[in-house]
């Protein structure tokens, strides 16, 4: 299984375990994962605080403040083509963007880790039937996958949580599956079987919080991708759909004005830039912290 | 290893066997009857909607019409497409050589582009050619694509007025006017799969340059281009050919996107319009065919271990 195995994927569990003080100590040490953390606190925090933040409603139209450029009295990125203020618009855009990442990794990790774990452990036919849906997962573009059930629900927020989600679960899967695999051959694990210790403890107590650092780089490098994933398929309109701005939506209708108004299309897609980044940038740090010899 | 190309061949056989089975039921799985689905009509008549199940087969029990479905798709036959009346294979056969043109050019930019900067920056580790490759790496992985596009229109299109905006035409029509309305695109979907490709390179480069095999071939006094080149670089393209493999489905979601913000005319804006106007034929026919380019695509890249890779030559792998 080498060969279908995802990379980034290899068991890190080989590594001495230091304290908890001595993640943090030397996290510190970094400074891009610092950024990182400190735009992903940022975000969060925005997304949290947006109806004390934002100046504006986010959907109500101004027809007399129709595309005011940005720097205007009282608008400081401007208005976009119905007079809603650019920043209002961000502001409240970063919920649902933040929304769709974190859900769809957790609905992923939900459903892979317990797929994954079995199928490291016990191998033979539950691998055999986890590995054909990761396949099958795999053949079919995250894009498909929305189209699908946009074709059936309608285009929504939820479809493209689902979508992104589902897309994400052959990574996650394998991920598991690799460490599971590797931490059943460690002794400790091997001493609990030996013992008579029931699967259902070994599984939940032995092997799942020894995985716990690779699954929270995979998440880390998963929202970000989601995000960039949930803000294309808005822009496609399959996602969350007018007036409730979305990033990738603004980007959309933006486009209309591109040659007369290009700061409503700049702005969205510096947020998410941004944010993605940010998430990255933390994701990186996780890495090199959990698995040094990457660095 | 007879056996192994037959076995990865089995098992992508199976995967395509399932994928079709969700395609199938996926649109039975739509609101209103699969005859709606399928005509684009309706309103019917009792009558109009028995003589329509029987056209289409759709009286019968759901395992026969999986049979009879799968022996039209494999003699080409996919219907028409209910908005705009052309059968289905003729619209992606004039959508087709775009999207895979669109593809072909941006893996090339993205193997261009990753996998120089992935070797230099794992032989140069922790100096300044490292922390540039890694810098624009995560630029590569951050930026939105469509967003991107859009830069590069307004940067290129709009204020140098260097490159078209959008369209598209054909190479056989005029291959300069081609590669112009194919840079951008190709530019904006490559830079993404360069990305994965670089960091991928580098730490397989790393991982392989502390073999024993790699301290024998300098130990043997060969140049530090050879080992890196020829002993280094080989090995770790084995797990980018994962990646390749991998990342393909991913490309071919950027691509609907791409096509979209630079007005190419291939398979993902079939697939969009094919979504907002309800044509069901035709996205059920996209689906099948992506999942099967994916799932050929993946069975090549074991090839391409093999030929690769002496211990996945020899081992007979288990799937």
């Amino acid at each position: 299984m080498t060969i279908a195995t995802l990379p980034g994927a290899e068991p890190t569990i080989a590594l001495t375990q230091p304290s908890r003080q001595g993640w943090w100590r030397r996290f510190r040490r970094r400074p891009p994962a610092v950024i990182g953390l400190a735009g992903v606190v940022i975000v969060v925090l925005v997304a949290l605080l947006a109806p004390l933040l934002a100046h504006y409603s986010p959907t109500v139209s101004q027809f007399g403040q129709v595309l005011r450029a940005p720097l205007s009295p009282g608008h400081i990125l401007g208005t976009d083509e119905l007079g809603r203020d650019e920043l209002s618009r961000l502001i409240y855009g970063s919920q649902s963007t933040l929304e769709v990442g974190v859900l769809a990794t957790l609905l992923a990790m939900v459903v892979a880790i317990p797929i994954g774990i079995a199928s490291g452990y016990y191998r033979g036919p539950i691998d055999m039937v986890a590995m054909r849906i990761t396949d099958v997962v795999l053949a079919f573009p995250f894009l498909l996958i929305a189209v699908g059930l946009a074709a059936i629900f309608g285009p929504s927020l939820q479809n493209i949580i689902v979508a992104l989600g589902v897309a994400q679960l052959p990574g996650s899967i394998r991920i598991a599956r690799a460490e599971a695999m590797a931490l059943r051959e460690q002794d400790f694990v091997q001493a609990a079987i030996v013992t008579g210790v029931r699967d259902r403890v070994i599984l939940f107590r032995h092997l799942f919080p020894n995985m716990l650092s690779p699954l929270l780089v995979q998440a880390s490098v998963s929202i970000p991708a989601a995000i960039l994933g949930s803000a294309l398929l808005s822009y496609l309109g399959l996602g969350v759909q007018p007036p409730t701005p979305s990033w990738g939506n603004m980007l959309a209708s933006a486009q209309t004005y591109l040659y007369n108004d290009p700061w409503i299309a700049i702005f969205p897609g510096i947020a998410i830039f941004l944010t993605t980044l940010s998430f990255n940038l933390l994701g990186d740090g996780l890495r090199d912290l959990f698995d040094p010899s990457m660095r | 290893m007879r056996v192994y190309i037959l076995r990865r061949g089995g098992i992508s056989l199976l995967t395509l066997v399932i994928a079709s089975i969700v395609v199938f039921l996926g649109v039975r799985a739509v609101p209103g009857s699969p005859a709606t689905a399928l005509t684009g009509n309706t309103n019917f008549s009792q009558a109009a909607l028995a003589a329509i199940n029987r056209e289409y087969g759709l009286d019968k029990p759901l395992p026969v019409q999986y049979v009879d479905w799968v022996g039209q798709v494999v003699t080409g036959h996919l219907g028409a497409s209910p908005v705009t009346g052309m059968p289905v294979t003729e619209e992606l056969g004039n959508a087709f050589p775009i999207t895979f043109e669109l593809t072909a050019l941006s893996m090339l930019v993205a193997l261009l582009l990753g996998i120089p900067t992935g070797v230099v920056a794992a032989v140069r580790r922790g100096r300044a050619a490292d922390y540039a490759s890694n810098g624009l790496a995560l630029f590569g992985l951050s930026i939105p694509s469509f967003w991107f596009g859009i830069v590069l229109i307004l940067l290129l299109s709009v204020y140098l007025k260097w490159l078209p905006a959008s369209g598209f035409i054909s190479f056989s029509q005029s291959p300069g006017q081609n590669l112009a309305h194919m840079l951008m695109p190709a530019f904006v979907l490559g830079t993404g799969v360069a990305a994965v490709l670089m960091r991928q390179t580098r730490s397989g480069m790393l991982e392989t340059l502390r073999q024993d095999y790699v301290r024998t071939a300098r130990a043997k006094g060969l140049s530090e281009w050879v080992v890196v080149l020829k002993h280094a670089l080989r090995n770790s393209l084995v797990t980018v050919a994962t990646v390749i493999g991998l990342q393909f489905g991913i490309l071919l979601s950027g691509v609907a996107v791409t096509e979209n913000v630079f007005g190419l005319p291939g398979i993902g804006q079939l697939t969009i319009n094919a979504v907002f106007q309800r044509d069901y034929p035709t996205i059920q026919a996209v689906a099948l065919l992506t999942a099967a380019i994916v799932i050929v695509i993946n069975f090549l890249m074991d090839f391409v271990y093999m030929a690769l890779s002496p211990r996945v030559r020899l081992a007979g792998e288990p799937g």
